[in-house]
């Protein structure tokens, strides 16, 4: 079949980088396409050039649509041509209604063609959605649907614009199993219409799932393109990072010491909704604890009020190294005490993305290495870079240097400069919370080797995950959250992917 | 210089823009009014940056970490104002005087500071109430007269913030001992690995000429003025501030992302808090200074003074929505906003013509700035 898309010898050159070295691929309708690779790869580059946001003439090589060579000068220019991306980060406007979202910058006009044809609006927004079979109520506001939805609002935007070519970057990222369930059947629905699909994502049975033709990307270069039905994840994996991987989760248990945190009876609420009930637990040095739980189980409202950046404490305790942790405490204080936490929001909450690597990696523990009172002592600049440098190397951060923006990382490198800012804490209990979402299988390898060499210095690692693979494959202990509460507790030789969930929905589930 | 602190990518071409809209201004009032350059003339301007730039740098405190304050010339007003009434209708001396003004401002700035971050209330609406309040107890303060800053017309610290002139002889070794520091921290850098030791060496090298010809200039009138040397100090203090301690990046992290930087550990409230109470500080120099540069406390002293402020910081390419700017570039804003107002006055431009100019300027500044920022 002809390629609807297809591109010859990318060439994309950046200030310092080459992010594209010669990528050629080609798209056919109704194929779903999935594209591989690590962070830093080239993926999000390759589809801000294929979508017009780097436009004609700042690359090298062709872009052909139906066969023809195409210039977009912007992303209107791509769209116009039938290409929509759904990016990771979502863009809707979370005030307006699923209709106005829908049509923002595309409303139907009356007659006059100066005013909104408000009712032309919602009929074409629940006709969008009778045809896809999408059961989303086009009057409900985007804030009050969860991320699932949205992400199907947004797809279903890109289709009102007569889209032939989807790509999706990530798009499960944030999804629970069952909306990914759901995400991936209205894909194939789409399929089965003749929409060509471009689908990224890091979690390769979701590709397999779903792909029918799989093209690996590594430093700018397109390595090969793979049928899936004549494929194995193991020679993808080996293509994506340029050499075999024996053990995904390399876990080196050792000896567990004494507990550094214990969490009592702890119940939190905010806003005068309780949202954490009775929940005890602790963690050891030299251990890792696994926290898991279905989206909305109270995970990462637990690190941050135990960090003292969430909610109002009802009841129970925290104690940190036997002393006691708040209630009224701050995230400032908590590192001082020895905890620190690494958000699963890296954008939101880790990093200043406008600032520089050396920056960001220092603004947790800047009164290391300044001499003199608190916050107004004297920086000393050579300690500083000195220490930075340090991290840097260690953690194998793939940038310029430390000035580079944060903000130009791919998301593996900013996760290392999120972790080499707690570090640098030199915390006793490190919160993880999905410090591998959204990073590629060589950048997980290297924050799995971190955390056993947390453990091994003796820090307790509290780990939270919504991957159950994951969680058996690093946690010593597990605790599974459901609905605020304690689920069920397992050690790593109890659990099961059965157990686990189980336990995550409720725990009173009979385990037969 | 700290390495970790940002550096726009369009900052080296705008510490070059910055420089040459200054020559313009410069070159424009040159030609149109040979006065302008006169060692009079030109000290006068010196002073006028200085009360100006003073407050910027305040300003700059607060834009950092994404806040505003729109009371600062209200403020500047009644600061003064207050410390005139103490000496000219209580007898205080001037320096107990000038005392009671700081620490009123510090207390005032630091309760305004508290309400905004504690409470979470704008300071666009704390500050424009703070705006108002302290014009009405400043006219209330003064009973909207005309209150000298001494009695009878006798010197006192309060006159002499703004009338006195360092001798020559001690503006030369001033300047020698700054020349002496500067090239002291340039030797430092150069010795470090990897640094741009020609780069360094021709930015010693000018800002040391800079210094000459103004102890040159000045001393071909009376000498260097007092507020030059308070200027001095400040922005060295505001300098160092920003650039070398723990309080200063944390202000750029504050305005670049809040919610991080809570995460990461910074005192978020604490330091925001901070900034107000420095900013209260400055606003009391600045009163002095002001008041004093008008010989008395009158209702119109410090109006719109907020606004030179934010312009000055604007222009100098500190960005509104915060954790961007340098004082650099506060400092070449202040510049170029006094240099401005001085020249018009010189020619004896209409109040009317001067607003408009100064809006039309500071429009053009960001208007320019955002578009060197898109690249």
């Amino acid at each position: 079949m002809a390629a609807i898309l297809s591109a010859t010898n990318l060439v994309k050159r950046f200030p310092g980088v080459v992010a594209l070295k010669g990528v050629s691929f080609d798209l056919v309708p109704g194929e779903m396409h999935a594209l591989c690779g690590e962070n830093g790869a080239g993926k999000s580059t390759l589809i801000k050039t294929l979508s017009g946001l780097h436009p004609a003439g700042t690359y090298e090589g062709e872009i052909c649509v139906d066969g023809r060579p195409v210039a977009f000068a912007n992303s209107k220019d791509a769209e116009r041509a039938g290409i929509g991306v759904i990016y990771q980060e979502l863009a809707l406007v979370p005030e307006m209604t699923v209709a106005e979202n829908i049509f923002l910058g595309n409303e139907p006009r009356r007659a006059c063609g100066w005013f909104i044809d408000w009712e032309k609006v919602s009929a074409d927004a629940k006709q969008l959605m009778d045809r896809f079979g999408l059961n989303i109520p086009t009057t409900a506001v985007v804030n009050d649907l969860g991320v699932g939805h949205r992400q199907l609002v947004e797809i279903a935007k890109a289709l009102s614009k007569n889209t032939r070519v989807l790509i999706l970057d990530e798009p499960t990222a944030a999804l629970t199993e069952q909306e990914v369930d759901v995400l991936l059947d209205m894909l194939r629905d789409l399929k089965k219409r003749g929409i060509a699909l471009i689908y990224i994502s890091h979690k390769l049975d979701e590709v397999f799932a779903i792909a029918d033709r799989i093209t690996v990307l590594r430093d700018g270069q397109s390595i090969t393109t793979l049928e899936a039905a004549r494929t194995t994840k193991n020679e993808v994996i080996r293509h994506m990072v340029g050499r075999p991987i024996e053990d995904l989760f390399p876990r080196r248990a050792g000896k567990s010491g004494v507990p550094r945190l214990v969490v009592e009876n702890l119940s939190v609420e905010e806003n005068g909704k309780p949202r954490l009930e009775n929940i005890s637990l602790e963690a050891r040095a030299g251990e890792v604890l696994g926290i898991g739980g279905l989206m909305g189980a109270g995970r990462s409202e637990l690190l941050m009020h135990v960090f003292g950046a969430f909610g109002r404490r009802t009841g129970g305790q925290v104690l940190l190294e036997g002393q006691p942790l708040g209630p009224a405490h701050t995230p400032s204080g908590s590192i001082h005490r020895g905890l620190v936490l690494v958000s699963e929001d890296r954008k939101r909450y880790g990093l200043v993305l406008d600032l520089s690597i050396g920056f960001n990696m220092a603004l947790s523990s800047l009164e290391e290495v300044a001499v003199g009172p608190g916050s107004f002592g004297l920086i000393n600049d050579a300690r500083e870079r000195r220490r930075n440098t340090e991290y840097f190397d260690s953690l194998r951060v793939k940038a310029g240097g430390l000035e580079t923006v944060v903000g130009t990382l791919s998301g593996g490198n900013q996760q290392k400069v999120v972790l080499a800012k707690a570090l640098m804490t030199e915390p006793k209990v490190i919160f993880l919370d999905e410090p591998t979402r959204g990073i590629d299988v060589g950048a997980k390898l290297e924050v799995y080797e971190l955390i056993n060499r947390l453990t091994d210095a003796g820090q307790a690692v509290v780990l939270v995950s919504s991957e159950l693979p994951e969680l058996m494959g690093m946690s010593d202990r597990i605790v599974m959250l459901a609905e605020g509460r304690v689920g069920g507790t397992f050690t790593r030789a109890e659990a099961t992917q059965e157990k686990l969930l189980a336990a995550a929905m409720g725990g009173e589930t009979s385990l037969n | 210089m700290s390495t970790a602190v940002p550096v726009h990518p369009v900052l080296n071409f705008r510490a070059l823009a910055m420089p040459a809209a200054l020559l313009c201004v410069g070159v424009f009032f040159a030609l149109k009014s040979p006065e302008f350059l006169s060692a009079r003339n030109l000290s006068m301007l010196a002073i006028e940056v200085s009360i100006t730039a003073v407050l910027a740098l305040g300003m700059f405190l607060i834009i950092l970490p994404g806040h505003i304050d729109l009371s600062a010339g209200s403020g500047v007003g009644l600061i003064g104002g207050l410390s005139a009434v103490l000496i000219f209708e209580y007898g205080w001396p001037a320096p107990v005087a000038l005392l009671v003004g700081l620490i009123a401002a510090a207390l005032i700035w630091f309760g305004m500071g508290t309400i905004i971050v504690r409470e979470r209330v704008p300071a666009f609406i704390i500050t424009l109430g703070g705006l108002l309040v302290f014009r009405g107890l400043h006219w209330l303060v003064i009973h909207n007269a005309t209150i000298p800053v001494s009695r009878g017309g006798e010197t006192n610290l309060f006159s002499l913030l703004t009338t006195y002139y360092v001798p020559p002889g001690v503006g030369w070794g001033l300047a020698a001992l700054v020349i002496l520091a500067l090239a002291a921290v340039a030797w430092r850098k150069g010795l470090r690995a990897g640094t741009d030791r020609e780069k360094i060496f021709l930015q010693t090298f000018v800002a040391a000429q800079m210094i000459v010809l103004f102890v040159l200039i000045c001393n071909a009138y009376r000498g260097v003025p007092l507020p030059a040397l308070v200027l001095a100090v400040v922005a060295f203090v505001i300098y160092t501030l920003t650039r070398q301690t723990p309080f200063g990046r944390y202000l750029y992290a504050i305005g670049g992302n809040e919610e991080a930087a809570l995460v990461s550990g910074v005192p978020v409230a604490k330091v925001s808090i901070g900034a107000f109470l420095i900013m209260g500080i400055i606003v009391a120099i600045t009163g002095f200074l002001q008041t004093a540069y008008a010989g008395s406390s009158t209702t119109t002293v410090g109006t719109l003074m907020e606004l030179d402020a934010v312009a000055a910081c604007v222009i100098g390419g500190t960005s509104l929505k915060g954790g961007r700017g340098t004082v650099f570039g506060v400092l070449m804003g202040a510049l170029i906003m006094a240099a401005l107002l001085n020249g018009m006055t010189l020619l004896a431009v209409s109040p009317e013509t001067k607003y408009i100019a100064r809006g039309v300027v500071l429009g053009l500044a960001v208007w320019a700035d955002v578009r060197l920022s898109r690249r």
